[in-house]
């Protein structure tokens, strides 16, 4: 009786799994299409000529030349910054969010997404407006007695258009990792002796570390290929990756060597991503992802 | 009441702990929670806070850690006003429903969590640590983290961490609740034996009447914000003062009457024509005022003749350990729960149901 079950069990979790697969076979086929397939010819076109050769003079090109070597620097310096701006902004916010009525969460929580509801380049132009010469922040500044500093079209404006539309990223997935923390947790750890300062900095801030991974690989990731914010308020001074990907697509018509530029980036900041999580990891135990 | 001096680990102060609560309050949400509760415990007592849900039982426990502020009254731990102070600054062993061990690190770090706050030196430290865990029968998990143990242990685990502190009292909310029914009574019968052997004052909350009875040297019930009855077990059970301390423990048979005044032994009532005795619960009624008389059916004796309520059998039930008696009085029904070994008397019979007075209670109505 027992093997007959045995048998019978064999077959149903055989039989089981293909259903499964068949199941999962349109997502597959979708993830495969949209995401695997692109970035196979993505690559494959960064080693062609124009004519279509093999070669690996597209990356030669760029690594040897300090001015690309220099620009891929300052994309990732741009997303550092912008991502550590969001946290250091995100983070209380998120811990301050935690302890309001469902009331109060929801309405900040639609303010905090409400940049995304505009168009990125009338949100650009805005900022440009605000910080430009004749904008209300230069009006106070000269008001008070200060001579304004040039805030347009330099590395801040972008870091300031770019933490403002990405505060969401880092916010929303914080949330979600401040939720999941037993609240007896610091009750707890008080209860022990624990000021509250060290509650948070051996209790909350550990066991929020997930949320910080997921929020800075998303606005690290988002800043570093993200192209108009940075070009409208960086104006012809600042130029980072994703603006040359653009012109050598569109300009010079060199494919293969948009495709070069675009991969470096995606390696560059798929490594870095990597060896953060690493990192976080190592220093939390294994609770990261738990 | 625990006494007990005997293997008490090294360094701790036995006799202390004595929790003083004079008119605690506290509002949440615009709704008085706790209302002027008054509680003193003797040092090494082990007490529970026994009632509903929203009885004010769990408040009333975090304000005594410290994680609410009691909106007045006074909180006094031997002697010393600990109202205002901040839960850091209080030596207060909690135990949490959900055990709250940090889940990021390993059961030794969060038994040396309250040790390394209080700045014990790394070797001593471990020496408690271990000592501690030991202790609570967690020998050989210190390095593993709380994820990877069983309710039981994570909640062992916690007790360990509680513990370790020496604490002036433990606090223990709802402990059991999340254990299934065979380890809960197992681990509450350790709990009470090692709070014996070590005489700290304990502070239990929880809403399950048989475990307040079965751990507990008194037993304050709550209901509303306020301390119905505080009294031993066997007082509580047998002599409930009020309706609801009757009603919310175990069964009970309440039998509406009129005070007749002092007997030989308790008190005399005219409950449905039939002269009867109890206890009076505080102060006696006067004669002819109107009471109400709570019998356990434990203790109602089922028989032929004597004095008592008569009437007759309407059903018997055998429950295992006991044997249910229904019997249909002049004063309404009235349950017995005979011994396993008790004569059983016929579905029909006429018989007589009585008890002693010192094992029913009489309250005024």
């Amino acid at each position: 009786m027992a093997a007959v079950g045995r048998v019978a069990d064999g077959a149903l979790s055989r039989s089981r799994w293909r259903t499964g697969l068949l199941l999962a076979l349109p997502a597959i086929a979708i993830f495969a299409l949209l995401f695997i397939a692109p970035l196979f010819t993505l690559v494959a076109n960064s080693f062609r000529t124009q004519t279509g050769a093999f070669t690996l003079g597209n990356y030669e090109r760029f690594l040897g030349d300090p001015f690309y070597r220099g620009v891929l620097w300052n994309t990732l310096k741009v997303a550092a910054m912008t991502t550590i701006g969001c946290l250091l902004i995100g983070y209380p916010f998120a811990l301050y969010l935690r302890g309001r009525s469902p009331r109060v969460r929801n309405w900040l929580a639609l303010l905090l997404l409400s940049p995304l509801l505009i168009s990125m380049v009338i949100r650009a132009y805005g900022w440009l407006v605000v910080l430009g010469p004749n904008g209300p922040v230069a009006s106070v500044l000269k008001w008070i007695g200060i001579t304004p500093p040039q805030l347009l079209y330099n590395d801040t404006a972008v870091l300031i258009g770019m933490v403002h539309v990405m505060l969401a990223y880092m916010v929303l997935p914080l949330m979600g990792s401040l939720d999941r923390i037993d609240p007896t947790l610091v009750p707890a750890a008080k209860g022990l002796g624990a000021p509250a300062w060290t509650c948070f900095w051996r209790i909350t801030l550990p066991l929020s570390a997930p949320g910080m991974l997921a929020g800075a690989m998303i606005v690290f990731s988002l800043t570093a290929s993200s192209f108009v914010t940075p070009a409208i308020l960086g104006g012809p001074k600042v130029k980072l990756m994703p603006y040359f990907v653009y012109t050598q697509a569109t300009t010079t018509l060199d494919w293969p060597y948009a495709a070069a530029i675009g991969f470096v980036l995606v390696v560059v900041t798929t490594g870095l991503l990597l060896g953060y999580a690493r990192l976080l990891r190592r220093g939390n135990g294994d609770v990261v992802f738990g | 009441m625990s006494t007990s001096t005997t293997e008490a680990p090294a360094g701790t102060a036995v006799r202390r702990g004595r929790l003083r609560l004079d008119g605690v309050r506290k509002s949440l949400g615009g709704k008085e929670v706790v209302s002027a509760v008054d509680l003193e415990t003797e040092p090494g007592e082990f007490l529970t806070l026994l009632g509903p849900s929203g009885c004010g039982k769990t408040t009333t426990l975090n304000m005594v850690a410290g994680h609410l502020t009691a909106d007045g009254g006074v909180i006094e731990v031997d002697g010393r006003d600990i109202t205002g102070t901040p839960p850091h600054r209080r030596s207060m062993g909690m135990v949490f429903q959900s055990y709250a061990l940090f889940p990021h690190m390993t059961i030794a770090d969060n038994v040396a969590f309250g040790l390394r706050m209080r700045k014990v030196a790394a070797a001593e430290r471990r020496r408690q640590v271990d000592e501690v865990i030991e202790m609570v029968g967690l020998g050989g998990m210190a390095g593993r983290h709380p994820r990877q143990l069983s309710g039981g242990q994570q909640q062992r685990a916690a007790l360990a961490r509680a513990l370790v502190i020496q604490p002036d009292l433990l606090l223990l909310d709802e402990p059991f609740s999340n254990l299934d029914a065979q380890l809960r009574v197992r681990l509450r019968e350790e709990v009470v034996a090692l709070q014996r052997r070590i005489g700290t004052t304990t502070i239990l909350v929880t809403h399950d009447q048989e475990e307040a009875l079965a751990v507990s040297d008194r037993i304050a019930v709550m209901a509303d914000g306020v301390i119905h009855q505080l009294d031993r077990p066997s007082e509580i059970y047998l002599r409930p003062g009020t309706d609801f301390v009757a009603q919310f423990i175990g069964e009970v048979n309440a039998l509406d009457g009129t005070a007749a005044g002092p007997a030989a032994d308790g008190y005399a009532c005219r409950v449905a024509g039939v002269t009867v005795a109890a206890t009076p619960v505080g102060e006696p009624p006067a004669e002819g005022a109107d009471v109400r008389v709570y019998v356990r059916p434990e203790v109602v004796r089922v028989g032929a003749g004597g004095n008592g309520l008569t009437g007759s059998v309407r059903e018997t039930r055998f429950l295992g350990s006991r044997i249910r008696c229904v019997v249909t009085t002049q004063a309404g029904t009235v349950t017995a729960a005979l011994p396993f070994d008790a004569e059983v008397p016929e579905v029909g019979a006429e018989v007589t149901c009585a008890w002693r007075p010192s094992d029913a209670s009489l309250t005024a109505r």
